[in-house]
């Protein structure tokens, strides 16, 4: 049992809430969300993120659109779409209800 | 001075070394593998990479350095992270739950496999439908060939019934996977890659080993000898790899045999004692039987002193033929020393008990007179008791049989030493001399004194036991019965054949031998026994 791998895992397990909760506050693509997730220490290496859109994308919860770039290639915008902003909701709950429960077990263990 | 390729990345077009070229391939082709088997996910997420790729080539170009290095590879992956990285925890989970969903609902088919062989697959392809290491179906082959010559009968019977493995939809049927179009594809895609990189990479390496020859034109008479030791290395390693597999393989079987044929030893000669057999096990060295430690304990430590060091041969033989095998923990192997350890001194102790148990002799001596007159002929004669153990012929030896005797077990022998000497005094005198060992002089002479020999004397007929009964504890072979009678001079006595076997150190003044002293008359006379009957028989 290795301390990264149980890291690695529970931040996966919050990684698509996070996805999600950054396309609320509007459109982005794939390097703004991932500079956004860097930046809160979220990730550390890029290459986690690509296959998680993918799947997001093919579920149905993002949809993308393509933005021609001054400084490169053409930018793929993800948007979140209707199913998508439901399950935001849902998730949501979801969060603040395991927060409760983590925080009420660890400050019990204290 | 470095050679540049042109590549398009993400619609973009940019210069990039060979190396670095080599480098970023070969991470776009980890990652690949890496990822999902879905192949339009596939693609869409490695066009996603290359373009976020591309855009962070596009901050490093510039229009004074132009190509992209190394360096700049190194940097990209230090950012993206390592191809594993980029595999989906969800779908590893998927994974494993449609590997052991296809391991139920999907039946295995036995096929023999080719690519794994030792002599025709046969092995591996068993080891694949029964999920096990292949090296255990072959050991069991060899051990099965070896003890009753099934195990290449039934192999020859597999190699021609099992087919073998050609298709790929075979092969995943072989080796459990569900045969779907996508696996197949999956397969075949597997297969390809693999065969064109091997293919790409070493017409690599040639072409650099070309370049690199033309390059160091100089150099090249080492390097050619460099090479020619490399491929001798190469070939030795593999030799000592196969001698190493082919020795580990005999020291496995080996020991295995050693095991066993322990293992039913100790088996049998316990259930012997269990079930009551065992009459003759008595002659088994006094060891095992005297000891003062139950006969089961001893036998179980004798085994695993034994046994012990070939098991650990036998583990140590498995991990020379297979890596796969794990080394003994600290803790069993640790365990396994100490219980070795008490064996041994159990062993030790048993050994001492018994070194000591025959340490000294006793010995008790009986002496009776005999109520004749001097114008009796005493009849010496040996008689055995027939109902306690049947012989033939009465013969002295040191054999020792287990016998009952009115229900209690007894050692019956038949070690009776008979000697006729001539009497100080005018009476017949007949001495029992009874010898046993013991730990210590007082036990010894109370062992003897348990010897239990008889006689009979009716008229001038004496009739003395061609053997004697000891106690079952009794069990030093070296126990004897000395019986001397003493005759006092001018007496006649008349020697049976019966006694022949057991007669010893008797003097006679005809120069007979022993053999020869049997079936006459005798008197006694002052230099020993004088035949009176042998005159007209030769002496030889």
């Amino acid at each position: 049992m290795k301390i990264e791998n149980t890291k690695a895992q529970m931040r996966k397990g919050v990684l698509e809430y996070c996805i999600l909760s950054i396309l609320q506050h509007g459109d982005a693509y794939t390097s703004e969300i991932i500079s956004t997730l860097k930046s809160a220490e979220m990730i550390v290496v890029e290459g986690t993120i690509y296959p998680l859109l993918t799947r997001l994308k093919n579920s149905g919860l993002l949809s993308y659109r393509w933005e021609e770039s001054s400084s490169g290639p053409p930018r793929k915008y993800y948007v979140l779409s209707e199913s998508g902003k439901l399950f935001l909701k849902e998730l949501d709950t979801t969060w603040n209800n395991l927060m409760v429960a983590v925080n009420q077990i660890t400050n019990n263990k204290k | 001075m470095n050679k540049t390729i042109n590549i398009n990345l993400g619609g973009y077009f940019f210069h990039i070394d060979e190396t670095a070229y080599q480098k970023l391939r070969k991470y776009l082709d980890a990652i690949a593998k890496s990822l999902s088997d879905d192949p339009e996910g596939k693609n869409e997420i490695i066009a996603d990479i290359e373009a976020r790729i591309c855009e962070l080539l596009c901050e490093k170009i510039t229009e004074t350095r132009q190509v992209v290095n190394e360096l700049d590879i190194h940097h990209i992956i230090k950012i993206m992270g390592e191809p594993e990285d980029y595999s989906d925890s969800d779908e590893s989970f998927q994974k494993t739950q449609s590997k052991s969903n296809n391991s139920k609902s999907n039946s295995k088919k036995l096929f023999r496999d080719r690519e794994n062989r030792l002599i025709s697959g046969v092995s591996a392809g068993i080891a694949h439908y029964l999920d096990l290491d292949v090296v255990w179906i072959r050991i069991a082959f060899i051990l099965l060939t070896i003890f009753s010559g099934m195990g290449l009968i039934a192999y020859i019977i597999l190699w021609i019934v099992t087919p073998e493995a050609k298709t790929t939809a075979e092969k995943l049927q072989m080796e459990g996977e569900r045969v779907t179009i996508d696996n197949i594809e999956k397969k075949i895609r597997e297969e390809f890659s693999s065969i064109k990189e091997t293919i790409e990479d070493g017409a690599n390496n040639v072409k650099k080993k070309v370049a690199d020859g033309f390059q160091r034109n100089r150099k090249s008479t080492t390097s050619g000898l460099e090479e020619l030791l490399n491929i001798i290395g190469s070939i030795i390693t593999v030799v000592f790899n196969v001698i190493g597999k082919f020795i580990g393989i005999i020291i496995v079987v080996f020991s295995a045999i050693i095991l066993i044929s322990i293992f039913f030893g100790v088996f049998s000669l316990g259930s012997f004692e269990l079930l009551g057999y065992g009459g003759d096990l008595i002659n088994l060295p006094n060891f095992v039987y005297d000891s003062i430690i139950p006969y089961w304990i001893l036998t179980i430590c004798i085994f695993i002193l034994i046994g012990f060091p070939f098991l650990i041969l036998f583990i140590l033989g498995l991990r020379i033929i297979s890596s796969n095998i794990k080394q003994l923990s600290k803790t069993v192997s640790l365990s396994l020393l100490g219980i070795w350890i008490v064996a041994l001194l159990t062993v030790l102790f048993a050994g001492i008990d018994i070194g000591t148990s025959d340490a000294y002799n006793g010995t008790k001596i009986e002496t009776y007179p005999l109520n004749l007159t001097s114008k009796d002929t005493l009849l010496l004669k040996m008689v055995n008791d027939d109902e306690l153990y049947y012989q033939d012929k009465l013969r002295r030896s040191t054999k020792r049989i287990k016998v009952e005797d009115n229900g209690v077990k007894k050692i019956y022998a038949t070690n009776v030493k008979v000697s006729v000497e001539k009497s100080n005094t005018e009476e017949f005198i007949f001495e029992i001399r009874k010898v046993s060992e013991g730990r210590n002089k007082n036990k010894a002479t109370e062992n003897a004194t348990k010897i239990d020999y008889s006689y009979s004397i009716k008229d001038s007929t004496l009739k003395l036991n061609a053997f004697f009964l000891s106690h079952l504890n009794h069990r030093s072979s070296d126990e004897i019965v000395y019986v001397t009678i003493y005759v006092p001079e001018n007496n006649i006595l008349f020697i049976d054949t019966s006694i022949l076997s057991f007669l010893y150190r008797t003097k006679n003044s005809n120069n007979l031998y022993h053999g020869d002293l049997t079936n006459h008359f005798f008197e006694m006379t002052e230099k020993g026994l004088n035949c009176t009957d042998c005159v007209n028989e030769p002496v030889m």
